[in-house]
């Protein structure tokens, strides 16, 4: 009868257990492999425990377990700290919980852990699918608890299922409004980055060949969708970052971000009209400071700032996906477009490694010393790409020492980062101040013109030039050996080669000739295109945007009170609603029903009736007062006690239909007699 | 300072929940607050919501206002739960002193299940009862009892946490009625006390014992055995039939036997030999200072005997009601 600290069932384990796989799901890819087998490892002896087929370990090995794996955490974590490592302490935690799940306390903490994890993966996947994934594995914890309150109910978990699906029904409307209106401040302090490792997309630093692994992947970078036409394919540069530091082999940045505190999340850039020369940028998680934008773009949004050459920057690494807005501008109405370069730029943009590539630099001064100026440089190189059997090719030679020379005189193949590192060093071995650009070129309209879609593959990497009546130009020389490439994208330009993905069986974008497969890719990016635009992506700026289109000047404090008025509203409404339902809903026991109206039947004929009055003792009065009325009363009194009092109900389940119809029965003559009684008294006087 | 408040708290509550037998679980009686975990999870809300403001994540808001909103319909599933739960002791048991008393109570739940109700006192619980609706369940509910005389059941929790365990929803039952404890039975030390009277002539007598019944309405306690059914079919009424069987010569078990013995021990002397005439089948009266409880035999009269020892000296405990 004592029963304290009861063991865990199994029908709320299992689905502890299953809820426990989903929400590891999103996470599969940043996991270290050791921590997803020791989660496989104890999840399955926790089960094969509940089964009886193990035992679980005692104490010293429990120790032993948890000592050996948060050490290898630890190696792993290595001093980091972002959400990714306290995710993965989390799956850890929950992982070494399984061992010590044996009563209903240890079943609510991993019903806690689990809870945030399923938090903690939204910020790592945002797609609707995995939404849905994490929320199904919310749900599974919600009814693994019902299972464990009521372990002894018959067809529990239908009826859980049952019962949270009216729950989310009911408060559903709530929960909209308060999603909608519930206000979006901004944030209190600044966070751990999500992730601090794996920056994906392209990097800061340029070795020829690096580029051409994006080339393999088909993740996406970012989508774009335009307020006016979406300007043509050859016209979508997408500039990123420049590197201007040579030493012969790898371009980088000079001035490298030194160590800045990632401040806090940017908001988002708003969900306002676009205007026709305005275009919004939704990027993916790169990690990375920097973001993209087209030529001659200035910012909108508040979220990204302009930086030194052009180049925009978020005050903190996109570690979720982040939304900016741009504008184009005419030509030249940019920062640096028509000012004069400093000395100092100059040197910067002339730095060349002091030996190496000696045919190279031997061409340039030949070039320089045949053609006038600066862009008829430019141009004779171009035409040099364009006219000599250069090719284009995603499978380059390796070319280790004196590259250029190599990629120039000798194997005359290479990626788009080759032929940009050649001509930036070409342009500067003749005196020319340049620039590699590195960012993204092109991507794949999606829908009619709704977005365009950049990918990975898409990467790419050109060449700027300083021309002194122009500023600084852009000069790709990409485009003067494949012009494919620059007009309808990489998929065309490797179309011979086949090479466009050639390791990446699982893209669906490798298989282009299959019309079905592409539909179906586009349009499950279409849907969370919009999931991310109109649910992810609402956040303070779109609340703002949104509510500046209601009447009346609606800001964070009013979308408080709002909330907190909707909250209230709501409870009250529940509240009246329940005690409406208990005043108004009569007893559905047909017996007591049965006493209230013998009840007041009584009471009507005058007969007080004393809380403390048994059916018996009801009766015995009615009969001293109607004698006509004496026996079906007594009867029905008995009746009742029989009821109540009588022998176990289960035992007499088959006899309570009729049971219950000789009740009503004598009910009835009951009252009858009653009224005759009634009649007979009143006719003397 | 503290008892102060709990005094007034027990006031306030035995106010709204007055001393009945039966309870109906309705608004005015039932409490709910959340539990233990219902306060953590509330904290892990609060800590999601903070999360979901700094990393300006719209999802993990819907999933905090998602699971939050699910807080508050627990709230009221709980209450719910309860809620229209009718729970009746119809029987306060008897027993032996030092025994568990068994307290039979009947749940039955309105229009909605009742599920994973759980009774407690102060030291004992009864767990995970699901009580169906249009099916009452009858419930046990064993009390230690410690001295002879009337056992109370001061207030019976009926609390679930039903469905998440996050919320507490509880009410009170504040029986009157109060079980018997019997004096637990200490066999004398030598058996030659008592008086005996014509012991031997009892085979004889019962030999012919099924002849000659008595009828009398039917009344509460009585056997469904002992209902003449046949009857109750032709006229509606209730007969018992009360076989005068066992009939021996009497033998006197009396209080004033044991000379010199401590009250206690004397009824526990007599709750002995009550039980061990009884088990023999020779008929016996009891005989206390002021009451004498004439030879009969059979479980019904043993009963009777045992009651009067258990009350001997005991005052009445109908007065409890007002308090």
């Amino acid at each position: 009868m004592k029963v304290k600290g009861h063991s865990v069932p199994t029908r709320a384990l299992i689905w502890l257990i299953i809820s426990f796989g989903i929400l590891i799901l999103p996470q599969f890819d940043r996991l270290p492999l050791w921590l997803t087998a020791v989660c496989v490892t104890l999840g399955g002896w926790r089960w094969l425990a509940q089964l009886g087929h193990l035992r679980l370990p005692g104490r010293l090995l429990r120790t032993a377990i948890m000592l050996a794996t948060v050490a290898l955490y630890v190696i792993t974590v290595n001093g980091r700290f972002s959400v990714d490592t306290a995710a993965s302490f989390f799956v850890l935690a929950a992982g070494l919980k399984w061992l010590e799940t044996r009563a209903s306390r240890d079943f609510y903490v991993l019903f806690f852990i689990l809870t945030y994890l399923a938090a903690v993966n939204f910020l790592f996947q945002q797609g609707i699918g995995w939404t849905v994934v994490n929320l199904i594995g919310v749900v599974c914890l919600l009814i693994g608890l019902q299972v464990l309150n009521a372990p002894t109910l018959a067809g529990a978990i239908r009826a859980s299922w049952k019962r949270l699906g009216m729950m989310t029904l009911k408060t559903l409307p709530i929960v909209v409004l308060l999603f909608v209106f519930f206000p979006r401040m901004a944030p209190l302090w600044s966070v751990p980055l999500v992730s601090d490792r794996g920056t994906t997309g392209i990097s800061d630093t340029m070795t020829p060949g690096s580029i051409s692994d994006l080339a393999q992947s088909s993740e996406r970078a970012f989508r774009a969708a335009f307020g006016g036409a979406i300007p043509v394919h050859r016209d979508r540069y997408w500039r990123g970052l420049i590197l201007d530091r040579f030493d012969g082999e790898t371009w980088d940045q000079r001035d490298d971000a030194a160590f800045i505190r990632p401040g806090r999340v940017a908001l988002d850039g708003g969900i306002g009209e676009l205007e026709s020369n305005q275009y919004d940028v939704l990027m993916d998680a790169t990690n990375q400071y920097w973001a993209f934008a087209l030529e001659n773009s200035v910012a909108v949004s508040d979220n990204v700032r302009v930086g030194p050459g052009d180049l925009f920057r978020f005050k903190r690494p996109a570690d979720t996906s982040v939304r900016y807005r741009m504008a184009v501008e005419p030509a030249g109405a940019n920062l640096e477009g028509s000012t004069s370069l400093t000395d100092l730029d100059r040197r910067r943009y002339l730095q060349l490694p002091p030996t190496g590539n000696p045919r190279a630099r031997a061409l340039a001064e030949k070039m320089r010393q045949k053609t006038h100026g600066a862009r008829e440089l430019a141009q004779s190189i171009l035409e040099r790409f364009r006219f000599d059997e250069y090719f284009y090719t995603l499978r380059p030679p390796v070319m280790p020492e004196n590259g250029i020379d190599n990629l120039l005189f000798d194997e005359k193949r290479g990626f788009c980062a080759h032929y940009a590192s050649a001509a930036a060093f070409l342009l500067r071995a003749a005196g020319v101040p340049a620039r590699v650009v590195v960012g993204y070129q092109g991507g794949e309209v999606v829908g009619k013109s709704e977005y365009v879609l950049v990918r990975q593959y898409d990467a790419h990497a050109w060449v700027e030039v300083w021309l002194s009546d122009a500023g600084w130009t852009r000069m790709d020389p990409t485009a003067a050996i494949s012009p494919d490439r620059i007009e309808s994208g990489l998929r065309d330009a490797m179309a011979e080669e086949g090479s466009f993905l050639a390791n990446n069986w699982t893209s669906p974008q490798r298989y282009g000739d299959l019309a079905v497969v592409q539909w179906a890719s586009l349009y499950l990016d279409r849907i969370n295109y919009q999931w991310q635009r109109w649910v992810v992506g609402y956040q303070g700026q779109s609340q703002m945007d949104l509510m500046s289109r209601l009447p009346g000047g609606v800001g964070l404090r009013e979308l408080g009170y709002f909330s907190a008025g909707l909250v209230g509203a709501a409870l009250l409404i529940a509240g009246l609603f329940s005690l409406w339902q208990q005043h108004s809903g009569r007893s559905r026991d047909p017996y007591s029903r049965l006493i209230q109206r013998w009840h007041r039947l009584l009471e009507r004929k005058g007969l007080g009736i004393e809380p403390g009055d048994t059916p018996e003792q009801l009766a015995r009065r009615v009969g001293d007062e109607y004698p006509a009325a004496q026996k079906p009363a007594a009867a029905f009194a008995r009746g009742l006690n029989n009821h109540y009092y009588g022998v176990s109900h289960k035992a007499l389940r088959h006899a309570r239909k009729q049971d219950l119809a000789r009740m009503r029965r004598l009910l009835a003559v009951f009252r009858t007699a009653l009224h005759q009684t009634d009649k007979r008294h009143q006719k003397p006087r | 300072m503290v008892k102060a408040l709990r005094r007034r708290w027990s006031r306030w509550v035995h106010k709204r929940i007055p001393r009945s037998d039966t309870q109906r679980c309705v608004q005015r009686n039932i409490f709910i607050l959340p539990t233990g975990a219902g306060v953590v999870f509330a904290f892990l809300l609060v800590i999601m919501l903070l999360t979901a403001i700094n990393y300006q994540n719209s999802l993990i808001y819907l999933m905090t206002f998602l699971l939050g909103a699910v807080f508050v319909a627990a709230m009221h599933q709980t209450h719910r739960n309860l809620s229209g739960l009718e729970l009746a002791l119809i029987k306060a048991g008897e027993g032996f002193a030092g025994d568990d008393i068994p307290f039979t109570f009947r749940a039955a739940a309105s229009d909605e299940n009742a599920a994973a109700i759980q009774l407690s006192t102060t030291d004992r619980h009864l767990e995970h009862q699901n009580v169906l609706a249009g099916e009452p369940l009858d419930l046990v509910f064993l009390v230690k009892s410690t001295a002879r005389g009337y056992l109370g059941m001061d207030q019976l929790r009926i609390e679930t946490r039903f469905p998440f365990g996050l919320l507490s929803a509880w009410s009170w039952l504040r029986p009157v009625a109060n079980g018997v404890v019997y004096p637990r039975p200490i066999s004398p030390p030598d058996k030659g006390m008592s008086s005996t009277e014509g012991d031997d002539e009892s085979e004889e007598r019962s030999a012919d014992g099924h002849d000659h019944a008595e009828l009398r309405p039917w009344r509460t306690g009585d056997l469904s055995q002992r209902v003449l059914w046949k009857r109750y079919a032709r006229s509606g009424d209730m007969i018992i039939a009360h076989w005068e069987g066992e009939q021996g010569s009497p033998q006197w078990l009396d209080y004033g036997a044991f000379p010199g013995v401590d009250q206690e021990l004397r009824l526990s002397y007599l709750s002995a030999q009550v039980l061990e005439r009884e088990k023999s089948g020779h008929p016996f009266g009891l005989r206390l200072p002021g009451q004498v409880i004439d030879p009969d035999g059979g479980a019904a009269h043993k009963v009777r005997c045992l009651r009067a020892l258990a009350l001997f000296g005991v005052p009445n405990p109908l007065n409890r009601v007002a308090a």
